[in-house]
């Protein structure tokens, strides 16, 4: 049994695409199971959190104008994708560091990059229904005409990816579970305010909306309106460019976290 | 050297009077000062930023708008600013110290019940105004809003300090169950920052959902602070007291039932 692979004191250690596919899929198993009896719960939380935006900020208006309806029905979507994979995934990460459990996670004799991707998966798993549910929920509530395209899927895919990233990075680098979720709820909370997700950026003043040119946020509402709406959105080129950059360096900043042994 | 009678009372001497009592007031504060300890500085910081932070990002949301929703925007966010200390500080503080075995030392101590719940309402009111009076200075200069304060703010802004921490208190001490403590508070903050008519008027909100917040003291912590500090925006503030009053005396039974007993 030494196919495509190195012999380290006297264990096996496998390389190959075959072997990383079985980590892959052992591990999304893995952490699917030990969600077991919260999923549902998770699921739940993040559908409440994505219809509770769409109709509560409804409220803040006397009449809503259509536009601000469409922002805001279109925003909710982004902001269930992204609280998944800033705020529930540390959190989660953060439980097993108090539960003892994060170092045997890593003793599992599967390539560390499994674990990542196996995380992005079943932080879809979750982000996913609240997505869809708070997307008819403001559909009910503002009827209004949104258009489906297939750009969404890669929209999504990549907002996902992002946002899991940017926290697993954040997780894994930070030793305290206290700090890293200080962190990210001061992050979510920023966010939620001062990037343009669920407003028009013409709400900002100028020079807040520059600055979210240079972030992912305001870019990852812009690809995923673009994939719901018709018109409402320009240049999603530029956007999906931006975007595109910051997944590939939250996946490498990812990769240099996990790589290293301590 | 007095030798004791083994049947001789313990030598504990148990104070009593008005000194006494402020003393332990005054020994309590500085007790529950210490520890928080380091969390102290960082929450005040959290309540400044989130303070001036909410105040602005409303306004995001809401686009361009007339003088009068801005006036009534930055009149209400010392009321949200007021809010996470009662509602989820307090009964945090509390679950952390059932966590961490603290809670029954804490009553074991020699002073009066009343002095140590009096010493958290007034460390928690302190925490609070830095964040309160941010959040107001960011909002009015921010919206070019001009304010009409009047003294009535200042039992405005203590009796709704003093009803959240209350209710918090005494949710705090009824539920035992930390993580369910923790679930409650998140969702009171999920409630208040999207359903209530707290920087908006209750006059937009759907009728069942308007006769819910005038039972519920959120709404009439934005009332009486709006009157406060502006003119001519609230209408029968003596209700909004009332209200907020009982259920300052609600979160005082709830703690007196509990912390009466001795277990």
């Amino acid at each position: 049994m030494t196919s495509g692979g190195a012999t380290v004191g006297g264990l096996a250690v496998k390389t190959g695409v075959a072997h990383w596919l079985h980590g892959y899929l052992m591990m999304t198993r893995w952490e699917l199971g030990s969600l077991r009896m919260l999923l549902p719960l998770i699921v739940a939380v993040q559908v409440v959190i994505g219809g509770g935006f769409a109709l509560g900020i409804g409220l803040f208006f006397d009449q809503i104008p259509e536009r601000n309806a469409l922002f805001l029905s279109t925003g909710v979507a982004v902001v269930t994708l992204i609280t998944v994979g800033l705020v529930l995934g540390p959190q989660l990460v953060g439980n097993q560091k108090s539960a003892g459990t994060y170092d045997f996670m890593w003793s599992l004799p599967v390539p560390r990059t499994t674990q990542a991707a196996a995380w992005t998966t079943v932080n879809s798993v979750i982000a996913l229904p609240g997505m869809v549910a708070a997307l008819l929920i403001a559909q009910w509530r503002y009827e209004l005409p949104l258009q489906f395209s297939f750009s969404l899927i890669p929209a999504v895919l990549l907002t996902i990816v992002t946002a899991t990233m940017i926290g697993y990075a954040f997780a894994h680098a930070i030793p305290k579970p206290m700090i890293t979720q200080l962190i990210t709820q001061l992050l979510i909370f920023f966010i939620l305010g001062f990037a343009p997700i669920n407003f028009p950026p013409e709400n900002l003043p100028a020079w807040l909306a520059n600055v979210n040119m240079w972030l992912p946020f305001h870019h990852m509402a812009v690809v995923i309106r673009d994939g719901l709406t018709d018109g409402l959105v320009g240049d999603v080129g530029r956007s999906y460019l931006v975007l595109g950059l910051y997944t590939a360096g939250s996946v490498a900043l990812a990769a240099l976290v996990i790589g290293r042994r301590d | 050297m007095v030798l004791e009678s083994p049947l001789a009372p313990s030598p504990v001497t148990v104070g009593m009077g008005p000194r006494w009592w402020f003393r332990s007031y005054l020994m309590m504060m500085r007790f529950d000062v210490r520890g928080l300890g380091q969390w102290l500085m960082i929450g005040v910081v959290i309540q400044i930023l989130m303070g001036a932070g909410m105040g602005i990002m409303y306004g995001f949301y809401l686009g361009d708008v007339p003088a009068v929703v801005k006036t009534f925007l930055a009149t209400g966010v010392p009321a949200l600013a007021l809010i996470p200390i009662g509602f989820v500080m307090v009964p945090n503080m509390v679950g952390q110290q059932r966590v961490a075995h603290t809670y029954d030392f804490l009553w074991s101590l020699p002073v009066p019940r009343l002095a140590a719940a009096a010493s958290t309402f007034t460390v928690f009111t302190l925490f609070a105004l830095p964040g309160v009076a941010t959040g107001l200075g960011v909002g009015v200069w921010y919206y070019g809003v001009e304010l009409d304060v009047s003294w009535m703010v200042v039992p405005a802004v203590l009796l709704t300090s003093l009803m959240t921490t209350s209710v918090g208190f005494g949710m705090a001490h009824g539920i035992k169950n930390p993580v369910v403590i923790n679930f409650i508070t998140n969702m009171i903050v999920f409630f208040v920052t999207l359903f209530s008519p707290i920087v908006v008027p209750i006059a937009q909100f759907p009728a069942w959902l308007a006769s819910i917040h005038r039972a519920l003291p959120f709404y009439h912590m934005a009332v009486v602070i709006r009157d406060g500090l502006s003119t001519g925006l609230v209408a029968d503030v003596g209700r909004s007291y009332l209200v907020l009053g009982l259920w300052t005396v609600a979160g005082w039974v709830a703690t007196a039932w509990v912390v009466g007993r001795r277990g």
